[in-house]
């Protein structure tokens, strides 16, 4: 007995100590929960037709690419890196709706517009190209299909990718993280997404007016330069539009910045007034411009000379277009054009003419300048594009960042505007002379132009989620302030078929979770545990016989020992 | 699921106290009384080393290893050996014997500070979503502790109880009890002055509370021979 004692106890120190071991050897797997940014797809109806991510609250587990192909994917949040993304997996889920419990793509750092440095250097121009191919295509995808789970986008990081990579051994390793393996689960708590209510549209409108020769100024003609400045994409978070139409943006406020230059001298201002316009709705059938320019009243709307219209200038190598719905003989159009094209042969590059008839029973408008066209308004569009994009395409979505922007080219296309314009207001058509010449004072700052456009690829700019009197708007106004005589806001309300959801953004917390299982065998671990220290403290305070009699106090079992 | 895992953490944090006490005699003489008393002065002893922390102890703004500040936190953890002093010496509950008026002072003591030091983290974190082995370890923890608390009673006993034992073995009695009464400042020493991680230092803990249990167990055996 006393020989047996020890040795006894011996074992159980060696078991518990094996088992505390075992503990510690896998602590080195844990970590606090990560919370990541994330961006919802947008959620809208168009004409009472749902689309886009229908929910915003997910609770699921996570998984890969790498699932297997039979699992039921309906609880679980897909994780896809969008360099993994093939298109025939969107094809068979997203396209057929089939059953999911929430996707979240994880986009390259290079389209986060917090990354303003590192870019093409980690990343070959060919799989930039492609991969932007891809976002497009998905982009387009995700916008017009109703999908009845969560959908969210993320950059990816280091917290992030770190996690990727563990659900990814799982998925290979075995089945898809349920609550009975364990894994991963993925967090958001968001409200319902709720309507917004009427949402607002502001158009900014800078008047500079010209020098009257006379005493009625409304005799004065007008020239309008305009160019929307709200976006739409998949996540509204993210579609800053740094291109469509951020490049206009930018282009507008240096033409008005040059010409506030010459205005403010009595001896170089024109005898044309200028009218300059930021208007917003631009992705749902410039909406805003029409509700603008209903707001004129007649005389003004009379007095406009011609309109010119920005849209997407900012990455083109050396061709431009102007859009136009009135046929090519017409007289106004013929002078605008050979304006452009002049100015553009002497910068060294083309300008070409396209025109494009307005169907007035059609409610597309796919150029901004449909919208004067359609008010008896002579004007044309400066754009990169060839051809009119469909509705809610080239809106400025995920896409177009700052990074597919040349700023050189946005140079140039001020210098095209600015020069064509001061050729007609002062008279010099057909003359080779440059008032906006490099290195004088009217030059083109490229300084101002890149500032802008930082700023505008930061700030997202879905029209419907601005709140009244946002910041953007007001900065918008205040500079316009600085380079016009005279600034107002136009107010409206975004009507038409659209509505929109609100909870654009969210934080997504991903929890390391323990399976059921793993519980299970803890409590069995710990149950053993305690009844071996049960005997062992019986046994060493009361000695052996005592625990047996423990057992033997139950009188069927005695009968059954004995 | 989570609430299973807040279970578990339970069991493992407060079941030894219920299986010690169930196992050893301390059941049969009802001793219940004096581990309750033990508590109460726990509770008091605590109350008084939070002012003593509070009022000598400067808030540190980093989490390093400042030795004139763990210096104080050392001399301050020894309120609870007074503490402790006082449970064994004046409480009277009963007459129960000195083997085990001990056992259950340190019982006392051990679920006093495991109440109170661990059920709060626990309830709030161990419900949580996401898993971390970090309430297993302070469960395990508690294990050391209440092995500790029962060593260090146990020394206590001999050291202010036990009128005759061997002369020889006194140092080592004191040696003893000043080590497990300074075990707190050696784990904090570990984990911020040598930055041990967690899991490490609460295996040091169990290694240690065992390696301690042992020999004050000897010890105790061994000036229980000669009155035997």
């Amino acid at each position: 007995m006393a020989s047996r004692k020890p040795r006894d106890r011996q074992m159980l120190f060696d078991s518990v100590i094996a088992l505390v071991f075992i503990l510690v050897a896998c602590v080195d797997l844990c970590d606090g929960a990560t919370v990541v940014d994330v961006y919802r797809l947008i959620q809208y109806d168009m004409s009472g037709v749902p689309f886009g991510s229908r929910l915003a609250s997910l609770n699921h587990h996570a998984a890969s690419l790498h699932f297997s192909p039979h699992a039921d994917l309906s609880r679980t949040v897909l994780l896809i890196p969008l360099r993994e993304l093939n298109m025939s997996f969107v094809r068979e889920y997203i396209a057929e709706s089939k059953p999911l419990g929430g996707l979240i793509f994880l986009l390259p750092r290079m389209f986060s517009f917090e990354n303003k440095d590192g870019m093409g250097s980690s990343h070959q121009d060919g799989s930039k190209e492609l991969l932007k191919n891809v976002l497009d295509e998905l982009e387009q995808i995700l916008i017009h299909t109703n999908l009845p789970y969560p959908v969210y986008f993320a950059f990816e990081d280091d917290n992030i990718d770190a996690v990727l990579t563990d659900i990814k051994k799982n998925d290979v390793t075995g089945q898809p993280a349920t609550a009975t393996t364990g894994g991963y689960k993925f967090v958001v708590s968001a409200p319902e997404p709720k309507k917004v209510v009427s949402p607002p549209i502001t158009n900014i409108q800078g008047w500079l007016s010209g020098l009257k020769t006379d005493d009625d100024a409304h005799q004065l003609p007008t020239i309008a330069i305009v160019a929307s400045y709200d976006t739409f994409g998949a996540a509204p978070a993210l579609s800053v539009g740094s291109d469509s139409n951020g490049s206009g943006i930018v282009a507008l406020l240096e033409v008005a910045r040059l010409f506030s230059l010459l205005y403010s001298n009595p001896k170089t201002r024109g005898q044309y007034n200028l009218l300059f316009g930021l208007t917003s709705g631009g992705p749902y059938n410039y909406n805003g411009t029409r509700k603008w320019l209903r707001s004129f009243d007649q005389r003004l709307r009379e007095s406009i000379d011609y309109a010119i219209c920005l849209d997407s200038i900012g990455s083109w190598e050396n061709e431009l277009w102007i859009h136009v719905s009135k046929p090519p003989e017409n007289a106004f159009i013929k002078k605008i054009v050979e304006d452009f094209s002049s100015v553009a042969e002497e910068l060294g590059f083309k300008v070409n003419l396209k025109h494009k008839k307005i169907n007035i029973s059609n409610p597309r408008v796919a150029w901004e300048h449909e919208q004067f066209s359609r008010l008896r308004v002579t004007a044309a569009t400066l754009s990169e594009l060839s051809t009119a994009p469909e509705l809610l395409e080239k809106t400025g979505g995920l896409v177009d960042g700052r990074h597919f922007v040349n700023e050189a080219a946005i140079v140039r296309s001020v210098k095209l505007i600015a020069e064509s314009l001061a050729r007609h207001i002062y008279g010099h058509q057909g003359k080779n002379i440059q008032i906006f010449a490099d290195n004088s004072n009217l030059a083109v700052n490229p300084s101002y132009v890149r500032s802008w456009l930082d700023v505008l690829s930061q700030t997202p700019r879905v029209a419907p989620f601005f709140s009244k009197d946002d910041p953007f708007v007001m900065a918008l106004k205040k500079e316009l302030e600085d380079h016009t005589d005279e600034v107002n806001l136009h107010r409206d309300v975004l009507d038409g078929i659209f509505t929109f959801y609100d909870s654009t953004r969210a934080k997504l917390n991903i929890y390391q979770v323990a399976s059921v299982t793993f519980d299970l065998l803890l409590l069995l671990v710990l149950g053993s545990y305690l009844i071996v220290l049960f005997s062992f403290l019986v046994i060493t305070t009361r000695g052996l016989d005592d625990l047996i009699s423990l057992f033997r106090r139950p009188p069927s079992r005695k009968v059954k020992t004995a | 699921m989570t609430v299973f895992h807040f279970f578990n953490c339970a069991i493992l944090t407060f079941g030894p106290h219920a299986v010690y006490y169930s196992a050893t005699p301390l059941s049969e003489y009802d001793t219940l009384g004096t581990s309750i008393k033990a508590a109460v002065v726990y509770l008091a002893t605590a109350l008084v080393k939070l002012i003593c922390l509070a009022t000598f102890l400067k808030v540190s703004e980093s989490d390093s290893f400042d030795p004139y500040q763990e210096f104080l936190k050392a001399l301050i953890g020894f309120i609870d050996v007074a503490g402790l002093y006082f449970a064994l010496t004046q409480l009277t509950h009963r007459n129960i014997s000195q083997n085990h008026k001990f056992q259950a002072v340190g019982l006392g003591w051990a679920f006093a500070d495991s109440v109170l030091h661990r059920l709060a983290p626990l309830w709030v974190g161990a419900r949580g979503l996401e898993f971390t082995w970090d309430y297993i370890l302070q469960g395990l923890e508690a294990n050391a502790n209440l092995v500790l608390s029962i060593s260090l009673a146990a020394l206590g006993s001999l050291m202010w109880l036990r009128k005759n034992k061997p002369k020889t073995l006194i140092p080592i009695i004191y040696l003893s009890a000043g080590i497990v009464a300074t075990m707190p400042s050696i784990t904090s020493y570990l984990r911020r002055g040598l930055g041990w991680h967690f899991p490490k230092v609460v295996g040091f803990e169990l290694f240690t509370s065992l390696v301690m249990a042992f020999i004050s167990w000897q010890l105790f055996s061994a000036c229980q021979r000669p009155s035997v």
